[in-house]
């Protein structure tokens, strides 16, 4: 991807809002002001920021759910590292917003974020999403906790790309584990429809996939995928793929779209200790398409979005 | 006015705070968070002759006030260093060391050799000690004899570069290979680098890190990188009137002081700069009040005043 687009410093956030989404999910509001309002309101679908939970205490003991008990101990000292939903600002303010899961001691912690508690963050950090005006579909891949980035990118495309048909293919494990807030299960059908609020705010219309099949497909969202190229055979000059999600989810996604020469995207996780280039902690087995040559790249700086056929999977 | 300024193996220095090889790329990526110029020296990651790709991922896993990694000594190689980042590191005045490292002492002579024209550059940081790289590496720094032969083949080949040595906390006295060291004509000690480490994911029963083991660093090691400092300034260092460039999971200023005190004349900050890219800065200006504080007007007399 192109180099680092914009400037990234060290701030202090305001939390605006903090609340869960169903069982397991949470969605978060942050407040920014001044320079990181001016930095971070051209931040771009896909990057990330880094945030330091180590200070926040844990939740009351009886909110600890079993099975974090044990990890719930471990002293945190390292930043988290979360994309965005959505990106919104008025005046000179500006609202960040995260959709984060529960799964370990820094999340937990969390949890536990009230309106007008303070958050150090860095950011806006790597490189977002490539978008291109003259595509007529743009296909997004979201499997699981995948899905933050794409809503950031629906909105992107409906502003930028008014020409681009946009739709979405969620999948999880099971249904409670689709991160969206208020899923339309009667609307679910073959055909892509409104079910999701989340991108359905941007005319985005959803297809849905459970490994278990207690919603929408029986299989996983990469199968889906495939069933409906092949199906509806859109042009391939004309259509892009961005994925988000497992790595086997878009290994599998990579691979669909190589058969079908459509030009795909695919945001990476790598375990990151900086998130900054520091480290080199996060690499990512990179493939140079004209030379062949092969080594490694960042993930946190030199992606997290890369292209999926330059990625070695 | 206090005077943070340190004679570090004959270079003085502006103050006592270093970034430690390897948490700090090539100064470039660190630019974007503070004044690369307000640091008393800079070091960079390690220089191998050849390109190196490192390891595979993952690289790094959090531990309990800690992390490991196993990066293997990912790095652009000596030739490419010289041709990209010698530039880039002429527009600062802070002194750079740059740390080498390899796994034949040939190896390491042909990038000593290769720096050592290189005006741009104050010394070399001697890599005998990292744990994640199979051959060479950490063998050169646990034992006695390897170190002084590939101390004095280096200095041979470094020119007037000052010629620091760094150690493992991985051997059963660390005063013997400090002494090799110095025997060998180290003109400065540089301690600790990381602990070899495990992070078992009790779910698969596999190694989290795909080298499995790791090194630690991070506040978990301070206690100990402390009491080393300590040791090695009374047994080795000071007898010898030789510097310490000592660190290991310092975050802030009172954790800086604490090595100063054991014995150190310049700490490295390392792990510290992923959560606070300006860590370093930080703790130069703490380093500033501590002294205002105790009113004490040079940092200097501060080494190895342990009562
Ligand atoms: C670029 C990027 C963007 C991200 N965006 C989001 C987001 O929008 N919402 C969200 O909920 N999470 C996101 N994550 C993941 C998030 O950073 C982790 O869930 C979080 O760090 C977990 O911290 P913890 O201490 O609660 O749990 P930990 O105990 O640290 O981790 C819990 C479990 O998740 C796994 N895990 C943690 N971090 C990663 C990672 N980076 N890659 C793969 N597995 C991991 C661990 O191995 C462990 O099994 C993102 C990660 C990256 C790299
Ligand atoms: C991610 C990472 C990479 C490192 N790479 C190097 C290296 O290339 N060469 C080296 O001599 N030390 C390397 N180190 C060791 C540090 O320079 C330092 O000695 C050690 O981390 C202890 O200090 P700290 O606890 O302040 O990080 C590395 C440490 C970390 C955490
Ligand atoms: S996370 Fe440290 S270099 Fe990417």
């Amino acid at each position: 991807m192109a180099e680092t687009q914009f400037q990234k410093a060290i701030f202090t956030a305001s939390v605006s809002y903090n609340k869960a989404i169903g069982k397991h999910f949470f969605n978060l509001r942050l407040e920014l002001n001044g320079s990181a309002a001016e930095i971070f309101r051209k931040a771009l679908p896909g990057q990330f920021t880094e945030l330091d939970l180590s200070r926040l205490a844990l939740p009351a003991e009886e909110q600890i759910p079993d099975e974090l008990s044990e990890c719930s101990q471990r002293q945190i000292l390292l930043r988290r590292p979360f994309s965005f939903t959505n990106i919104e600002y008025s005046g000179s303010k500006v609202i960040l917003e995260i959709l984060y899961c529960v799964l370990g001691p820094a999340t937990l912690r969390m949890k536990t974020l009230k309106p007008s508690d303070k958050i150090n963050l860095i950011g806006p950090l790597g490189n977002g999403f490539k978008i291109s005006s003259d595509k007529k579909l743009a296909i997004l891949v979201a499997g699981g906790m995948g899905a933050p980035p794409l809503q950031h990118l629906a909105k992107e495309l409906k502003d930028k790309c008014p020409g681009t048909e946009t739709i979405v293919f969620a999948g999880a494990k099971n249904i409670s584990q689709l991160p969206y807030y208020d899923i339309k299960l009667e609307k679910i059908s073959q055909e892509p429809a409104f079910v999701l609020d989340e991108f359905a705010k941007h005319n985005v219309k959803a297809l849905i996939s459970t490994d278990d099949g207690s919603a929408g497909f029986k299989g996983f969202v990469t199968e889906m995928l495939k069933n409906w190229l092949k199906s509806k055979k859109p042009d391939s000059g004309k259509t892009i793929i961005y994925a988000c999600g497992p790595e086997a989810m878009m290994s599998s996604a990579a691979a669909i779209s190589s058969e079908f020469n459509i030009p795909c995207q695919v945001s990476l996780e790598r375990l990151m200790a900086c998130g900054t280039g520091l480290c080199q902690g996060c690499a990512v087995r990179y493939i140079n398409k004209q030379t062949k040559e092969t080594g490694y790249k960042l993930c946190c700086k030199d992606g997290p979005v890369f292209w999926a056929d330059e990625v070695v999977w | 006015m206090i005077d943070l300024t340190v004679n570090f193996a004959g270079l003085k220095l502006k103050n006592p705070v270093f970034t430690a090889s390897g948490t700090c790329g090539y100064a470039d990526e660190l630019a974007d968070f503070m004044d690369v110029n307000q640091l008393g020296a800079f070091i960079t990651k390690s220089i191998t002759l050849h390109k190196r790709d490192g390891n595979s991922v993952p690289r790094v896993v959090e531990t309990d006030s800690g992390m490991l990694n196993a990066i293997g000594l990912a790095n652009i190689g000596v030739d490419k260093f010289i041709a990209e980042k010698i530039p880039l590191i002429r527009q600062y005045n802070t002194p750079f060391f740059v740390n080498i490292a390899g796994q034949t002492i040939e190896e390491y002579v042909a990038v000593a050799q290769k720096l050592a024209n290189c005006e741009e550059i104050a010394g070399l940081e001697l890599n005998i000690s990292c744990p994640n790289v199979k051959k060479g590496g950490i063998t050169f720094g646990t034992d006695p004899k390897l170190v002084s032969e590939i101390t004095s083949a280096i200095k041979k080949n470094a020119g007037k570069k000052i010629l620091m040595v760094k150690l493992t906390p991985s051997v059963t006295d660390i005063s013997t290979i400090a002494s090799a060291a110095i025997e060998a004509g180290a003109n400065a000690l540089s301690m600790i680098n990381t602990f070899t480490a495990m992070v078992i994911d009790i779910e698969t029963r596999q190694a989290v890190l795909a080298n499995r083991t790791g090194g630690l660093s991070g506040p978990a090691i301070k206690p100990i990188a402390v009491y080393l400092t300590n040791k090695v300034y009374n047994e080795v260092a000071k007898p010898a009137n030789i510097p310490i460039l000592a660190g290991g999971g310092i975050k802030n200023a009172s954790d800086a002081i604490e090595f100063i005190i054991a014995g150190a004349t310049a700490v490295s900050i390392g792990t510290a700069s992923f959560i606070y890219p300006d860590s370093a800065i930080k703790i130069i200006d703490g380093l500033k009040k501590y002294c205002q504080r105790h009113k004490i007007a040079k940092i200097s007399e501060l080494t190895g005043s342990l009562k």
